[in-house]
């Protein structure tokens, strides 16, 4: 036991200094007796700072080079915002797909839905066939979505019911290209019915084998 | 148990805990620890044991927070729980995605089990009864002659419903919910820690002479230190500078009630409220007398149960509003935000939470050393107590969120001065950061 002979306290510590007045306490500790509380240790980075420092670089390097090689050798059309979305994309990817720390059904779902944006913003500036990204990329990727997030449920055996919301978000989703059909957007029929078929089998697979999770999670989720 | 049974286990937040999602961050984190000193070292292999044994035991900690359409919901958690060894770190925030979900995670250290939670799940009441059962497990799993006695709850009893009641609602009265404007109270300034680090530092003294006393006095325990701090703050804040005392705003000290004690509630989620001391500390010559006398008013005035009813339905009555039931979360969201700084933390100097005596079965004593608690501290609250007692020994827990020690060093000083003796710990923030 120390003590401070000007607080008048004692205190069981290795440590030199009165924690009240930081003066020298006097008397001798038993250093076998280890410390009440641990010492500070900080937090370790998230991501090597050299590694995120070169990507960067490169990342910024490419997309001068990209604009600088298009508006140099201007003929009519800034073909170079393709590549830089694909790179911006790989950061998505990054910062959603790797680094986050969401569950896996809402990163699929999010990079999902950004690819398919990505995609129909090139299809509708570029290029004479326009439409190929509504027609087939939407649906096929909501399609392997959809596959990839009932897979994973299966195989990892995870709980389902938290995926459960984003099963959902991407079942009505699947529903969109059906509309847009209806609307005479999309041109082409069957690969959104085999989209939306997938969906609606999942759906109706959870509903006849898990009907109550449905409704509990319904409950759930709208409590007032 | 069946599968699709124990999936139905979700839980709407109580009352109080609505609030603490949306104003929390790393540097208010709203998280409280609770610990047990053994008298040996902690062997983590059995503690996880006993965490496993008590989740099945207390449904309402094995859940993790999720955000409905119109409110945020405690459901069930099927991840595994890991007990951790201590960090340096007091009441710093809860990750729950680093933590599998959950919102409080069970330390150990040396011969400490420590408990830090998030205000959300649990009050300081609840909280203390989940680390008895897992302690009381930990200690029946190393083959010690414990018995509950019906102070520990056990493995053996099952869950009931009225535990997790949201008595907030039970015991509200929807014809007496008159809000009363507070004035801003009087902050407690000081240099900031780096990363939002907490100092802690704990005295021990003696029950039955700091009983001794407030008894001098006529007051109660809590009535006794409320004034004390009361008095520090005032002596090496306030009085002696000049250029505060004409726009003095006033010390209010935040003193958490115990409901359970008012009402006939067995809840172990949040239920409890507060009373405040509120003094305008303008005049040179305030004495300890004087602010007793004050707080002793405030206590008793603040404690009627009209008064506890009117604090708790002025909340209920938030929660009820159709209008605002009906709007979707993430709009309700900023309204509970703005509500929160209006009536929050600015109204606080400080805050006082007494746990009071720690009841433990007789046949688990031998093997406790001591009790405490500790509450987390922010940008506004730069610096709170807790009390908790364990036989003898009386041990309050200062954290703060500044370098400086003032106010500790002066408490402790006074106390030293009336001649009782007092055992200092300290987590010796200073040194690392």
């Amino acid at each position: 036991m120390k003590h401070c002979d000007k607080c008048h306290i004692v205190i069981e510590t290795n440590q030199k200094y009165c924690p009240l007045c930081h003066q020298v306490l006097q008397g001798k500790g038993d250093p076998s007796v280890p410390e009440i509380y641990p010492e500070y240790i900080p937090q370790r980075r998230e991501i090597l700072p050299i590694t995120k420092k070169a990507l960067l670089f490169v990342t910024v390097i490419s997309i001068l080079t990209l604009l600088g090689i298009n508006l140099f050798n201007y003929t009519g059309a800034m073909w170079s915002f393709i590549p830089i979305g694909a790179i911006l994309y790989f950061w998505v990817i990054v910062r959603y797909g790797v680094l986050s720390k969401q569950n896996i059904a809402f990163k699929l779902a999010f990079l999902t839905t950004v690819m398919i944006i990505i995609l129909n913003l090139v299809d509708q500036t570029y290029g004479d066939h326009r439409g190929w990204a509504l027609d087939y990329v939407t649906p096929f990727a909501l399609l392997a979505c959809n596959l990839a997030m009932t897979v994973i449920i299966w195989i990892r055996r995870i709980d389902y019911r938290d995926y459960m919301f984003y099963l959902f978000t991407i079942i009505v989703f699947s529903l969109v290209p059906l509309i847009l059909y209806l609307f005479h957007v999309i041109n082409v029929l069957w690969p959104s019915v085999t989209a939306f078929g997938l969906a609606l089998f999942i759906l109706l697979f959870i509903v006849f084998f898990f009907p109550k999770s449905i409704k509990d999670e319904f409950k759930k989720r709208f409590h007032l | 148990m069946k599968l699709e049974q124990k999936y139905q286990e979700w839980f709407k937040l109580d009352n109080s805990a609505k609030i603490f999602p949306e104003v929390s961050n790393t540097k208010e984190t709203n998280t409280f620890r609770v610990q047990i000193a053994l008298k040996e070292v902690v062997d983590p292999d059995f503690l996880q044991l006993a965490v496993d044994a008590m989740m099945e035991r207390y449904p309402m900690f094995k859940v993790r927070l999720k955000t409905g359409f119109f409110w945020r919901y405690l459901d069930y958690n099927s991840s595994p729980f890991v007990v951790k060894p201590m960090l340096h770190q007091v009441c710093g925030p809860l990750s729950p995605k680093e933590n599998n979900g959950y919102m409080f995670q069970v330390y150990y250290r040396n011969n400490i089990i420590a408990i830090e939670i998030f205000h959300s799940l649990a009050d300081g009441f609840g909280a203390f009864m989940f680390l008895k059962s897992v302690v009381y497990e930990y200690f029946s799993l190393r083959g010690y002659p414990v018995t509950p006695d019906n102070i520990v709850l056990t493995k053996d009893s099952s869950p009931t419903i009225e535990e997790y009641e949201d008595a907030h609602v039970a015991y509200y009265d929807p014809k007496n919910h008159k809000h009363v404007p507070e004035k801003k109270a009087f902050g407690i300034k000081g240099t900031p820690i780096n990363d939002g680090n907490i100092g802690m530092i704990s005295g021990t003294v003696s029950t039955t002479k700091i009983l001794e006393l407030a008894r001098g006095y006529q007051a109660t325990v809590t009535e006794y230190i409320a004034s004390l701090l009361m008095y520090v703050i005032y002596t090496t804040q306030i009085q002696h500078r000049e250029h505060l005392k004409y726009h003095q705003k006033p010390v209010k000290i935040f003193v958490p009630v115990n409901l359970r004690k008012h009402f006939p509630s067995e809840t172990l989620r949040n239920f409890s409220n507060f009373v405040k001391t509120d003094m305008v500390m303008n005049r040179p010559d305030i004495t300890f007398e004087d602010i007793i006398a004050h707080t002793k008013e405030k206590f008793r005035y603040g404690l009627q149960k009209e008064e506890l009813i009117r604090k708790m339905s002025e909340n209920v009555a938030f929660e009820k509003n159709i209008f605002l039931k009906l709007t979707p979360f993430h709009l309700k969201k900023y309204a509970m935000k703005i509500g929160y700084n209006i009536m929050g933390l600015s109204l606080n100097t400080m805050s006082l939470s007494n746990i009071g005596k720690v009841d433990f079965p007789d046949s688990m004593k031998p093997y406790i050393d001591n009790v405490s608690a500790a509450v987390y501290s922010g940008k506004f609250n730069t610096l709170n107590v807790a009390i908790v007692s364990f036989e003898d020994k009386f041990k309050l827990s200062f954290t703060r969120s500044i370098i400086e020690t003032t106010i500790e060093k002066e408490f402790f000083r006074q106390l030293t001065s009336l001649g009782i003796e007092v055992e200092i710990e300290s987590n010796y923030v200073e040194v690392y950061v």
